[in-house]
């Protein structure tokens, strides 16, 4: 999966528009990042890269660039 | 099918598997499309969490909306159930919710026990455990007048005190245990109460899956992904119940799914079942559980392609644990099943929708589930061993409370069989009823049947005028409030007991009652019960000067029986509002003739009224 298709994977289940997310955005002000969309992007990191992504390694992200350096997504 | 049907299928089914993610990431489009669909049922629900819980509402909503229920939310701040309602958050008070589920965990005790402290201490923490939780209970039903449905406790996954922690008064699994006995006996004693039972749900997928150690730590989820979906689904059959939409009957194939071999071929001794054989002893659990659901009130059908006679034979096996007569209606032959299916609905009087077909053949249960969607077909396979399984974790025959009627139920349906055989023996239908020497009881709610009452009206559809459906807490309200008229009927006949049939409740305005609700279960359709109600609700009316009775028909899906009723009890059509609702009105008369004319109703027995024609002046 490229990065372009990750971000609007995010887009959909953050409910944004389609094209919205960059990367750059910080989780702490994006409005529908809650424990609903991080269970879904636990999933969708493993279902696309088979990333194992734990809770924990979530925690230490900062930005939606940081997720998808866990779901092993090239920038 | 697509893996996009396939995960709307799963939230519409019970137990189909379907994973976290597949369900989350789909949530929106899922949801675009689950609220599509007609007469959806609209609930508020205020979800009051001692852990984060906006995955439980987002899956929450998936389930029910699956089931045809649409909750709106309400959710409290991360571990704020207490405190919410403690101090009366004015958000949840105007929430005004119909349901409040309460998600604590293990996690949420405070009063744990001291290593080696004394028992009776330990009693003071167990009860002061129950006084916190007890307290919100209290003040919820009190105030804000909802059902609450309360997790009661999972067990933690880690035992310092090994073995000892479920033997020892000071073990946590000991104290957890006597708490979730606690919670039980509370349930017992108030109906508007529901235990949801994680601490069997966390045993059914085993601790280590059921708690996400990281996921707390990091974010405070109590419970893991998966272990989400199997609460809010077990919530959704809870829900279900209460809301009256579980199944009422399960139709069983015969060969090879109620006994191992085809009886037709094989012959009554060859049939494999009992503890002689392996296979045969799990046939014959199998029949065990499903006598077990029989004597609580789901009705049993048979749907076999067999020879009658033989397929009768089966149930005089010695080992065989259900017999003929635990049958409501028996379907042995060599028509295609979705025909017999549609015929047993008919004769029972219920919905497609309210059926569970089992059967091991494949081939059967896909001709069913094409050619009848609205019937629940599990995939149980073809392992006779799994079957009860397969059915219990798909939750269709949920039941929040077990009353009187319930466990007569197919003592009910046997005893139609009598009565459809003596109908055939008449020259008209008026004798037909006349000889069932049929006798009501009318009166106005009482505590006694309260909980029937409310089953009997959020369970009807095809009689029932507004399919309006009713909280227990708005039961009771109405039941003590002089401003409603609110009547219930029983009906009995020389065949037995019909129970509790009918419900009808309006509220007075001055010199008029509105009807807001009438419904009649289908047991007693074409029994002139309606006509009885009536008779009762119009002495009332008289009784108490109200000189108007308007009525409103909703129409839906299913109760389209009753869209002449009012027209038929001589009610004036006064107009069609915007929304397609029909609006009636009836003037009561000073002198009334009584409509029905086959059944006594209980206080006329003592004399106070004559039956057939009887005029009944203003005033009595």
């Amino acid at each position: 999966m490229t990065r372009r298709e990750f971000l609007l994977e995010m887009d959909e289940i953050l409910g944004f528009t389609p094209g919205t997310l960059q990367g750059h955005e910080k989780l702490e002000e994006l409005e529908h990042w809650d424990s609903t969309s991080l269970i879904t992007f636990i999933a969708l990191a493993d279902e696309c890269s088979g990333a194992s992504v734990s809770p924990a390694q979530i925690v230490n992200c900062t930005t939606v660039s940081d997720l998808l350096g866990l779901a092993r997504v090239a920038a | 099918m697509t893996r996009e049907a396939d995960t709307l299928n799963a939230v519409r089914t019970p137990g189909f598997s379907i994973s976290v993610g597949d369900l989350l990431r789909n949530a929106r489009k899922l949801k675009q499309e689950l609220v599509k669909q007609s007469n959806l049922l609209s609930i508020r629900v205020a979800i009051l969490g001692g852990s984060t819980t906006t995955q439980v509402k987002t899956m929450l909503e998936l389930f029910l909306l699956g089931q045809g229920i649409r909750p709106s939310f309400y959710e409290s701040g991360f571990n704020r159930y207490s405190e919410d309602v403690l101090f009366k958050n004015p958000d949840l008070w105007n929430f005004q919710p119909d349901i409040v589920f309460i998600h604590t965990t293990w996690q949420n005790v405070l009063q744990w026990p001291e290593l080696l402290e004394a028992e009776n201490n330990i009693e003071g923490r167990v009860r002061q455990e129950m006084a916190r939780f007890e307290s919100l209970w209290e003040k919820i039903h009190a105030q804000l007048g909802a059902l609450i449905i309360q997790n009661n406790f999972d067990l933690p996954r880690l035992r310092p005190l090994g073995n000892l922690e479920a033997s020892e008064a000071y073990g946590r699994i000991n104290f957890l245990m006597r708490l979730n006995a606690e919670f039980g006996k509370y349930a017992r004693d108030h109906s508007r109460f529901f235990i949801n039972d994680i601490h069997y749900l966390s045993a059914q997928i085993g601790l280590t899956e059921w708690l996400g150690n990281s996921y707390w730590y990091n974010f405070h989820m109590a419970l893991s992904p998966s272990a989400t979906m199997v609460l809010t689904r077990n919530i959704t059959g809870i829900i279900k119940s209460i809301y009256g939409k579980s199944k009422k009957c399960l139709v069983l194939d015969l060969d090879n799914t109620l006994w191992g071999g085809v009886i037709g071929d094989d012959g009554l001794q060859n049939i494999v079942l009992g503890r002689d054989h392996p296979v045969g002893e799990a046939f014959q659990d199998f029949q065990r559980y499903v006598k077990q659901l029989q004597r609580r009130g789901i009705i049993l059908a048979v749907c076999s392609k067999n020879d009658a006679d033989n397929a009768k034979e089966g149930f005089s096996h010695r080992d065989s644990i259900l017999k003929l007569e635990d049958f409501s209606v028996f379907k042995a032959n060599w028509d295609p099943k979705p025909e017999n299916l549609r015929a047993t609905a008919a004769e029972l009087n219920i919905g497609l929708d309210s059926m569970v077909f089992v059967d091991d053949n494949p081939a059967e249960r896909a001709l069913v589930s094409a050619e009848l969607p609205e019937i629940a077909v599990p995939d149980v396979g073809s392992d006779v061993s799994t079957f009860a399984e397969i059915l219990e974790r798909e939750g269709y025959f949920e039941v929040h409370k077990i009353v009187q009627d319930d466990l007569s139920r197919a003592e009910y349906y046997n005893s139609n069989a009598q009565r459809k055989t003596s109908e055939s023996n008449f020259r008209d239908y008026g004798e037909f009823l006349a000889s069932l020497e049929m006798c009501a009881e009318i009166a106005s709610f009482t505590t006694v049947y309260l909980d029937r009452i409310t089953q009997l009206i959020n369970k009807t559809n095809q009689f029932n005028l507004t399919t309006r459906r009713y909280t227990s807490a708005e039961i009771e309200a109405i039941a003590q409030d002089s401003s409603f008229i609110s009547l219930y009927g029983r009906l009995s006949d020389r065949f037995g007991d019909n129970g509790l049939v009918s419900v009808l409740i309006g509220e007075v305005q001055g010199d008029t009652v509105r009807l807001d609700a009438w419904l009649m279960s289908c047991r007693v359709l074409k029994r002139e019960m309606e006509f009885s109600m009536f008779d009762t609700l119009v002495e009332q009316c008289q009784a108490r000067g109200i000189r108007r009775i308007t009525g409103i028909y909703i129409p839906s899906k299913k109760n389209v029986l009753v869209a002449g009723h009012y027209a038929s009890l001589g009610f004036r059509h006064i107009e069609q509002n915007s929304q397609g609702h029909d609006l009636w009105c009836y003037d009561v008369p000073d002198t009334y003739l009584l409509r029905s004319r086959h059944i006594r109703r209980s206080e006329e027995l003592v004399g106070t009224a004559s039956a057939e024609g009887a005029v009944v002046p203003s005033g009595l």
